[in-house]
C-alpha cells in the first residue's frame, strides 16, 4: 500500500519536474499544471506518513542499477512526523503559489514551477532514503535545487550574492555530513542506515562523528555561528519557496540529526548536550535580537527562524542531557516538546512567509517602513498573519504555547539532572533566557505586525494594496486553522509524538501523557503537569463573554468618530510610531551585542533653526561576522595573495616549474 | 465543582480589585500630605466609565477595538489561575507559565492597540511597555524558579504549598525582595512607570492606552487593577507565606497581608522617584542577581 503511495508521489513530482518544461509557452498552463500536480504529491505525501503512523513502518527498495547499490526507501515514525510537516505544509505552499506565480508570468515561471516540484521532492526523498550515498544525492540536490530558486531573481545583485553564501555554506555543511558518514560507513561496511545502529566505534571517533554531524546539519539549520547564510537567501527567494525552506528545509537538518543521535551513535556524554544547549539559547537569543534589528518583513522572519531552531535544539539538547544521566521518562518529554516545536514552527513560520509574500504581492515592498494601514485593504491576510504571529510569539491559546511550555517543562527538571554548580546554574539561567527569548519575539512581532498592518499608510504602494486572490488566501487560510487545531487540542499531536518517540531505545514516553479530552496529562517520576489547552479558550471565551457583558451593562454605547488627537495638527502619517522607533529601547539597551552605529545628519544650509532637514540610518554590526567569519576571509586573502606571485604570466616560470616538479618525482622515484 | 469554585473566586477577585488599587490610591495621598482620593473612588471612576459613550479614531481597526476586551478577558483568566487561599480548588492545571503567558496575550494586544491610532504618543508607550517586559519577563522567571524548585514543579497551588510549608530562609527573603521589585514594574508603578500621569517622561502604560476613552478604558483600568492584585497575591502567597501562630484563619492573613503590600507599594512610590527608562535595565539585573543568590542560597 505505501509502495504505491509512495510510487504514485514519486511519478507526480516527477510529472510536476518535466510537464512545465513542455508548457513554458503559456503561463497559465503552467502554472495550473505544475503547482496542481504539486498539490496532488504534497497530499500522496500526506497519505503515505498517515498510513505509516497506522499500519506501522515499511522498507523497501528500488533497483536503480547504479553502482552504489540499491535505492532503499525506509518510512518509521519518525519520517514519517516530518513527512507529515512537509505534506501539511507543501499542500498550503503549493495552493498559495497557484496565485502567487502570477508575479512571475513574465519571470521564467516554467523553470521555477520545475525548480518548486524537484524541490519538495528532493525533500521528501532526504526524508525517506535510507542509503548513504543516495541520501547525499538527495541532500545535494535539495541545496542545489534551492539554491536556483534563491537565485531565481537573479537580476538583483543581492539575491545572487545570497544565492552564493548559501551555497558556500551548505556545501561546507555536506563535507561534514559526508565525513560523518564514511566513518560510520567504513566501520560497519555497508551504506545502509539500518546497518549503522549501534555501531562499534571508539570514544574519540563518536565524538568526531557526532560534531560532523552537528556542524554538517548545524549549517542547514542556520544554528548560530553558522546560521550566516540564513537570513540572506530566505527572502531572496519567492515567497511560497521562503516558506518552503524556513518550513520545511531547515528541519530535514533536525531530522538529520535526530538520526544520528537517537540511531546510529545512541547516548553520548552528557556535555554532547551541554554543547547543544550552548550553540541552542545563544541561536534563539540573538536570532531575536537581530531579528528585532529589521524592518525587511521577509528577513526579519529568517531571523525568527534561526531563533525558532535554537528552541527546537533546547528541547532536544535537554533531551540528550537526560537520555546521558539515564532518565527515559524527562528525556521522552523533552524530546517530545522539541519535536512539537519542529512541527510547530512548520506551520506558523510558513504561515508568516506566505503572508509576508502577499504583503509583497499587494505592494512590493519588503520595508515595513514604507507599509502601514493594511488590515483595512488586506482584512483577511491581516488576519492570518496575526494567527502566525500569536503562535510563533507563544501566545495562548495557540499552537506556539503548546510546545514553548513543554520546552519550560522538560528544562525545569535540567538542573536536576545535571551536577556540579556551575552546570545547574547553567541551566537555571536557560529558563530565563528562553522568557527572554518569549518577550523579544512578541515584542518583535508587535512591531512586525503594527508597523505593516495598522494605523495609515506610508506610502502609495500601501495606500493602493489590494486583497489577495483566494487561492493564496485559501493557503494561508489552511495553516492559521492548523495553528489553532495544534494550540487548542495538542493531544492528537501528543499522541503521534509519542509513536514517534518511543521507537528509541533510551526514550521512555508509554504512560507519560494521559490525554482526556479537556487534558493531557504527563506523569513523570519527579512530579506531574497537566497541559489543559481546551480550559484556558474555556476561560479566555468566558472571560470575553464577561468583557461583552460588563461592556453593554448600560446599554449599548453610541460610537463616535474623532480623529486622534496630535496637538491640533491633522494626524498624517509621518506621525506614526515606525519600526526603527520602536525598537529603539532595545537597541540602546542591548548596544553591546549588536553593537549599533545611530547616524543623526543635519542639513542646516536652509535654516540653522526652523525646519532643519534631518536623516537619521542605524545600522548593527554582527559579532559573528566580525569575531569569526572576517578574520577567516583575511587569513584566506593573506594565503592567496601569498601564493599569488606563483602564476607570474611569465612562461618561463611555468618551464621552470615543470622541471621542478619532474625533479621532485624523480627524487622520490628513486627513493623508492 | 471546581469550575463553581473558579468563577466564584474570579468574581471575589474582580469585584476587590479595584479597593485595592484605591487602597493604594489613598494611602499615597496621605504619606504625601494629601487626603489622598476615597477608597471608593477607582469604583466611582469605573462607573463613570461604563456609562459613557465611545469616540474612535477613523484610523483604527478592529484591533484596537477589540483590544480592552482580550485584556480584560486575560485578566479574569489570571484571577482564575491565581492561587488564594479561599478554598482548595483541587485544580493541576493552574501552571505558572500558563499565567505569565495569558497575561502576555493581553499585552499584546494592547501593544498593538498602541500602534493602531497612529499618533506617536501611543507607539512610544507600547514600545517602551515591551521593553520593559523584556526586562521583567526573565528576571520573572528566575524569581518564581526558586519556589517552583521548593515545589518541584510549576503548578501553581502546589508551589504555594511549598512555600507555605518551608520555613523564612535567607533565599526565601532574597527571593521575596526580588519579587517585590518585580511587583513594582508589573504593576507600572515609580520607580519604574507611573500611573498617575502621562506626561511624556513617563508614558509607558498609560501612553499606551492614551487614546482610549469611555467603555474601552473602563475595561482596560479593571482589567489593570485585577492584575495588580494578582501579582499581588502571587508575592503573598509564594513569597510571604508564613502565619504568625494564632486563631485567626488563613484567609484573614492573607487579606492583611494584601493591604500591608498595598501600603509597602504606595510607600514605595512616594519615597522614590521616577527612574530613567535606561536605568532600568540596572535595576532589572540586580533584581536578576537577587534571585539567583536565591537560588544559589537554597
Amino acid at each position: 500500500m505505501i509502495e504505491n503511495i509512495y510510487l504514485v508521489m514519486l511519478l507526480l513530482f516527477i510529472a510536476g519536474i518535466l510537464l512545465p518544461c513542455l508548457t513554458s509557452s503559456s503561463p497559465n498552463v503552467t502554472n495550473i499544471l505544475a503547482h496542481g500536480l504539486s498539490v496532488l504529491g504534497c497530499l500522496a505525501i500526506v497519505a503515505c506518513s498517515v498510513e505509516v503512523f497506522i499500519a506501522g513502518g515499511v522498507t523497501f527498495t528500488y533497483a536503480m542499477g547504479l553502482p552504489v547499490g540499491s535505492l532503499i526507501i525506509r518510512i518509521d515514525n519518525l519520517s514519517a512526523f516530518f513527512l507529515l510537516a512537509l505534506g501539511v505544509v507543501g499542500t498550503a505552499a503549493s495552493i498559495y503559489a497557484l496565485g502567487y506565480s502570477r508575479e512571475f508570468y513574465k519571470q521564467r515561471l516554467a523553470l521555477m514551477a520545475a525548480l518548486y516540484n524537484c524541490f519538495i521532492l528532493s525533500m521528501a526523498l532526504v526524508l525517506t532514503v535510507s542509503q548513504v550515498a543516495y541520501f547525499l544525492i538527495a541532500w545535494e540536490l535539495m541545496t542545489v535545487v534551492s539554491f536556483f530558486l534563491v537565485n531565481h531573481e537573479y537580476e538583483k545583485t543581492a539575491n545572487t550574492r545570497a544565492a552564493y553564501k548559501y551555497i558556500l555554506m551548505t556545501t561546507l555543511g555536506t563535507v561534514f555530513i559526508t565525513t560523518a558518514f564514511l566513518i560510520l560507513s567504513m566501520t560497519v561496511h555497508s551504506l545502509d542506515f539500518q546497518i549503522f545502529k549501534g555501531a562499534s566505534l571508539t570514544n574519540t571517533m563518536r565524538n568526531i562523528v557526532f560534531f560532523c554531524a552537528l556542524i554538517g546539519f548545524g549549517t542547514k539549520a542556520g544554528v548560530i555561528p553558522l546560521h550566516i547564510w540564513l537570513p540572506e537567501a530566505h527572502p531572496a527567494a519567492p515567497s511560497h519557496v521562503s516558506a518552503l525552506m524556513s518550513g520545511i528545509m531547515i528541519k530535514t537538518a533536525i531530522y538529520g540529526l535526530c538520526r544520528f543521535y537517537l540511531e546510529f551513535l545512541g547516548v553520548g556524554p552528557a556535555w554532547w548536550g551541554g554543547v547543544v544547549l550552548f550553540l541552542a539559547i545563544i541561536s534563539s537569543v540573538l536570532g531575536v535580537l537581530y531579528a528585532l534589528m529589521q524592518h525587511d518583513l521577509k528577513r526579519l522572519l529568517a531571523y525568527h527562524s534561526v531563533e525558532n531552531i535554537g528552541i527546537i535544539l533546547l528541547g532536544i539538547g535537554s533531551g540528550m542531557i537526560f537520555m546521558s544521566t539515564n532518565q527515559p521518562v524527562l528525556a521522552g518529554l523533552a524530546f517530545v516538546a522539541g519535536l512539537y516545536h519542529v512541527f510547530n514552527h512548520a506551520v506558523f513560520k510558513s504561515l508568516l512567509f506566505l503572508g509576508a509574500g502577499s504583503v509583497l504581492y499587494a505592494t512590493h515592498t519588503k520595508d515595513i517602513e514604507h507599509l502601514g494601514g493594511l488590515i483595512k485593504k488586506m482584512p483577511y491576510t491581516a488576519v492570518f498573519f496575526l494567527t502566525g504571529a500569536a503562535a510563533i510569539s507563544a501566545l495562548p491559546p495557540l499552537n506556539g504555547f503548546v510546545s514553548e511550555w513543554l520546552t519550560y517543562q522538560s528544562l525545569f527538571y535540567l538542573p536536576q539532572a545535571v551536577t556540579g554548580v556551575i552546570p545547574r546554574l547553567g541551566s537555571v539561567i536557560l529558563i530565563a533566557l528562553l522568557g527572554l527569548t518569549g518577550a523579544l519575539a512578541a515584542t518583535c512581532f508587535v512591531k512586525a505586525f503594527g508597523v505593516t498592518f495598522l494605523a495609515k499608510p506610508r506610502s502609495k504602494h500601501a495606500e493602493q494594496a489590494k486583497e489577495v486572490p483566494g487561492t493564496m488566501l485559501t493557503g494561508m487560510g489552511l495553516l492559521s486553522l492548523m495553528c489553532l487545531a495544534l494550540g487548542v487540542w495538542p493531544q492528537w499531536m501528543l499522541n503521534l509524538l509519542q509513536g514517534v518517540v518511543s521507537q528509541s531505545a533510551g526514550l521512555e514516553v508509554s504512560g507519560l501523557f494521559n490525554n482526556h479530552w479537556y487534558a493531557a496529562a504527563f506523569n513523570i517520576p519527579q512530579a506531574n503537569g497537566v497541559i489543559a489547552m481546551p480550559v484556558i479558550v474555556g476561560m479566555l471565551v468566558v472571560g470575553l463573554i464577561a468583557a461583552v457583558l460588563v461592556y453593554n451593562f448600560n446599554g449599548k454605547p453610541k460610537n463616535v468618530e474623532g480623529e486622534t488627537w496630535t496637538c491640533g495638527i491633522i494626524p498624517t502619517a509621518r506621525m506614526e510610531y515606525t519600526a526603527t522607533g520602536f525598537a529603539q529601547p532595545v537597541r540602546r539597551a542591548y548596544k553591546t551585542v549588536l553593537r549599533t552605529k545611530d547616524n543623526v545628519t543635519t542639513d542646516k544650509t536652509l535654516n540653522p533653526y526652523h525646519g532643519v532637514k534631518m536623516k537619521m540610518t542605524v545600522g548593527i554590526s554582527y559579532l559573528i561576522n566580525s569575531w569569526l567569519y572576517q578574520p577567516v576571509k583575511k587569513g584566506i586573502l593573506f594565503l592567496v595573495n601569498r601564493v599569488k606571485p606563483l602564476q607570474s604570466g611569465n612562461l618561463q616560470h611555468y618551464i621552470g616549474y615543470v622541471l621542478l616538479v619532474t625533479v621532485v618525482i624523480l627524487i622520490l622515484g628513486v627513493r623508492w | 465543582m471546581s469550575v463553581l469554585f473558579m468563577l466564584l473566586q474570579v468574581v471575589v477577585l474582580a469585584v476587590l480589585a479595584p479597593l485595592v488599587a484605591g487602597v493604594i490610591k489613598n494611602t499615597k495621598g496621605k504619606m504625601q500630605s494629601r487626603r489622598g482620593p476615597g477608597y471608593f473612588q477607582v469604583y466611582y471612576d469605573l462607573r463613570k466609565f461604563f456609562k459613557k459613550d465611545n469616540v474612535f479614531s477613523p484610523t483604527v481597526s478592529w484591533i484596537f477595538k477589540a483590544a480592552p476586551y482580550i485584556y480584560f478577558a486575560t485578566a479574569l483568566g489570571a484571577a482564575a489561575l491565581v492561587p488564594t487561599l479561599l478554598f482548595d480548588r483541587g485544580l493541576h492545571y493552574d501552571n505558572i507559565f500558563v499565567l505569565i503567558y495569558m497575561l502576555g496575550l493581553g499585552r499584546f494586544f494592547l501593544a498593538l492597540a498602541s500602534l493602531d491610532a497612529g499618533s506617536s504618543f501611543g507607539g512610544m508607550g507600547g514600545s517602551r511597555e515591551m521593553f520593559i517586559n523584556i526586562l521583567v519577563e526573565p528576571v520573572l522567571m528566575l524569581t518564581l524558579f526558586t519556589v517552583a524548585l521548593r515545589a518541584n514543579g510549576t503548578g501553581m497551588s502546589q508551589m504555594a504549598s511549598a512555600s507555605a510549608s518551608s520555613g523564612i530562609s535567607l533565599s526565601a527573603i532574597l527571593a521575596a525582595i526580588a519579587f517585590l521589585i518585580l511587583t513594582v514594574a508589573e504593576t507600572g508603578r515609580i520607580p519604574v512607570d507611573n500611573p498617575d500621569t502621562h506626561l511624556e517622561l513617563t508614558m509607558v502604560h498609560e501612553g499606551m492606552v492614551l487614546e482610549y476613552c469611555g467603555r474601552s478604558v473602563g475595561l482596560i483600568f479593571w482589567g489593570s487593577a485585577l492584575k495588580q492584585l494578582v501579582t499581588i497575591l502571587l508575592m503573598v502567597n509564594f513569597f510571604l507565606p508564613w502565619n504568625p501562630a494564632g486563631s485567626l484563619p488563613p484567609v484573614v492573613w492573607m487579606i492583611l497581608k494584601v493591604l500591608v503590600i498595598a501600603v509597602v507599594l504606595a510607600g514605595i512610590e512616594t519615597s522614590t522617584n521616577k527612574m530613567r527608562l535606561f536605568r532600568l535595565p540596572g535595576l532589572l539585573i540586580a533584581t536578576g542577581c537577587l534571585s539567583l543568590l536565591a537560588i544559589i542560597a537554597m
